[in-house]
């Protein structure tokens, strides 16, 4: 058990009482209310997704919304099939307008529940994965990484945007049915959505928590000191970047499905530019070391976007330019970096204290018997 | 055949705007290794500058070249002496706060002009065209492409011939030794960073008889531009001239080849592969730093 670990431990048992008893208590179990809620959620998944690689190993993603998208488009063709049934030969609408004969092979598992949600998450692994194996056999690093994943969402974006018979085009994939779950159809407006969400969250977030302090993750922290180093002690460096990589695009593949359900439909935006770095700006706000104040970051960034930007209309975004700027350059490590330095300064203090009396009355031990006993 | 030549022209035309634009951005990223996400709105704010000017005080588009480099360097100044400065050691840091710099200007803009398109007509000697070789070539789009021509040159002898240019050499190769010699950093950069956004206004000036002036139009290019000067190689004028010269023929081809989007496509593919396998770009500056 190490500090870092029951710091963990405590900031999620937080985090989970106040995504699952204050912020459904906040809005009064309003439906409308816990709809926005989920869509934040949504988004706070993506954050911690970006947090994932970004900060336990350095590895910045600005094409994170591609995965994101991905995981909406999974689950908005599931829907979109639902919805065509009663077609002629199951045809979404808009390749009958298209004049697309017959539905697309792609298309074609997504008729079945559990082979979209397998999907939802397995394809953006797989896509990260393949990605992964031809970044970081090839020890790019850094801001060729960014611009490596920045230009291949762009790309993607631009053929799902073209193909407009296979994917609906610049339209998206719109006037879905509500999904059905277990026998249960989802209402997006209701609490038990909101909990579905808000298990999502926590169950990814734990699950990130628990591949960042695996030993997996120390050699990842490692890596983003020193990956040269890493590699000279025999780690496989680019193993591990891809596995991070891909384990950040499977969370970002579940807030993409759980963001299509809450907005009922997937649009190419969900891949664009300005999205995509704006989940990393939200990870920048919460603090990219941790997770979970990454996904706090992303859902209060976006809660006060709902809030502000009905005060405010087109100055909430000035003022959203205006905050990136003032935490990067005043809390580079973000929300959690003031927390964690408050709660440096608290420990150096009570540790000083409790250095002084031990000193007192007793003889002074040797020096060099001290510092042994302090160094682990 | 006049095909052949007027897509090769086209493309020529494409690669000298995105060579104005990413020869700002190369020298900045070259010199402080800051990645400026908000140079496409540098080159948006150079864009309205023409307009401005050509709509209030009827001033010609060549008129108002000089004066919106000189406004929007003066920007960049300051943008560089208030926020940019603090992030050198920081260099992915820097692609957040200039991402939120380019937010807080195109709100900005679009608080004080509105997101309407504007139009800027170009200069009425440069209005028509001519045939060559059995191919319509038009005055302005030869204009442009002998403008960024001039303005490479002017850069390479800035750079190459000038005090300031062996200065900013210096600063590149080694900061500390440059320090000692009694050379300012701090000044070099600061005025690098301004050449750089006078430069990409530069490029939205010239731009705007071309496209309609936007509060968004920023974004297309920056993206483009960075593509150039990663492909380019860091640091290497010359090779973001070659690359901006590669990379808008085969867009120019690639759309005649097939559409537009898939040329784009097939581009930006070719750049990831290119960086898998070259990240230190096709034309390496070779000076050992």
């Amino acid at each position: 058990m190490n500090k870092g670990f029951t710091v963990d431990c405590i900031g999620y048992a937080l985090f989970a009482a106040f995504v699952l008893l204050l912020m459904p208590w906040m809005v009064d179990f309003s439906g409308y209310e816990l709809n926005s809620y989920a869509r934040y959620l949504a988004l706070g998944v993506v954050a911690a997704a970006v947090a994932l690689s970004w900060g336990t190993a350095g590895i910045l993603n600005l094409g994170q919304a591609l995965t994101f998208g991905i995981g909406s488009y999974v689950m908005a063709m599931h829907l979109k099939l639902k919805a065509s049934a009663s077609q002629p030969g199951g045809m979404p609408d808009f390749m009958v307008w298209t004049n697309v004969e017959s539905l697309p092979w792609f298309w074609e598992p997504f008729r079945s529940l559990p082979l979209t949600l397998a999907a939802g998450v397995l394809v953006p692994v797989i896509v990260a994965g393949l990605l992964g194996m031809f970044m970081f056999r090839g020890r790019i690093t850094g801001v060729f990484v960014a611009i490596i994943t920045l230009s291949l969402m762009l790309a993607v974006q631009l053929w799902i945007i073209n193909e407009q018979g296979w994917t609906g085009g610049e339209n998206g994939i719109t006037s879905l049915a509500p999904l059905e779950l277990f026998g249960w159809s989802v209402d997006t407006y209701s609490l038990p959505f909101y909990y579905l969400a808000a298990g999502c969250l926590l169950a990814v977030l734990a699950l990130g928590l628990v591949l960042i302090r695996s030993k997996a993750g120390l050699v990842l922290r490692a890596i983003k000191d020193d990956a040269a180093r890493v590699r000279f002690f025999g780690y496989d460096v680019a193993r591990y970047e891809t596995i991070v990589f891909s384990a950040s695009a499977a969370m970002a593949g579940v807030a993409g499905m759980l963001y299509c359900l809450v907005l009922e439909f997937a649009s190419p935006t969900y891949m664009g530019l300005s999205l995509s770095l704006a989940m990393v700006i939200w990870a920048a706000v919460g603090g990219r070391e941790s997770i979970v104040a990454a996904a706090l970051g992303g859902i209060g960034v976006n809660m006060a976007e709902g809030r502000l930007s009905d005060l405010f209309f087109d100055q909430w975004t000035l003022m959203l330019g205006v905050i990136f700027i003032a935490v990067v350059l005043f809390l580079p490590r973000g929300l959690y970096g003031l927390l964690d330095g408050a709660r440096e300064m608290l420990s150096a203090r009570t540790g000083a204290v409790r250095e002084n009396a031990a000193g007192a009355g007793k003889v002074v031990p040797p020096t060099g018997v001290a510092s042994e006993g302090k160094t682990d | 055949m006049e095909s052949l030549f007027n897509e090769a022209f086209i493309g020529l035309s494409l690669a000298s705007i995105l060579l104005m634009v990413a020869l700002g951005l190369a020298i900045i990223y070259g010199t402080m290794g800051v990645i400026n996400l908000a140079h496409g709105q540098f080159v948006m704010l150079g864009a309205y500058g023409a307009w401005l000017l050509q709509t209030t005080f009827g001033l010609s588009l060549l008129v108002a070249i000089p004066v919106v480099f000189v406004v929007v360097a003066l920007i960049g100044l300051g943008i560089e002496r208030t926020i940019v400065h603090r992030l050198y050691r920081r260099p992915l840091d820097t692609i957040l706060a200039t991402w939120g710099i380019g937010i807080v200007i195109e709100q900005l803009v679009r608080a004080g002009f509105g997101s309407d398109s504007r139009y800027v007509a170009r200069p009425a000697f440069l209005e028509d065209g001519f045939l060559f070789l059995g191919a319509y070539v038009s005055s302005y789009r030869l204009f442009i492409i002998l403008f960024s021509l001039a303005m490479l040159a002017a850069t390479w002898y800035l750079l190459f011939r000038t005090e300031f240019g062996t200065k900013l050499r210096a600063v590149i190769q080694n900061t500390e030794i440059s320090r000692c010699y009694g050379i300012s950093a701090k000044r070099v950069y600061a005025l690098t960073f301004a050449y750089g956004a006078g430069l990409a206004a530069v490029a939205g000036a010239l731009v705007t008889p071309l496209v309609s002036v936007t509060p968004t139009m920023g974004t297309s290019f920056v993206v483009d531009a960075f593509l150039v000067v990663i492909v380019g190689g860091v640091g290497s004028v010359l090779g973001s001239a070659a690359s901006a010269l590669m990379i808008g023929e085969a867009s120019a081809w690639l759309s005649f080849l097939s559409s537009e989007t898939t040329g784009r496509i097939l581009i930006l593919l070719g750049v990831i592969v290119l960086i898998r396998f070259r990240p230190q770009g096709l034309f390496p500056d070779t000076v050992r730093r």
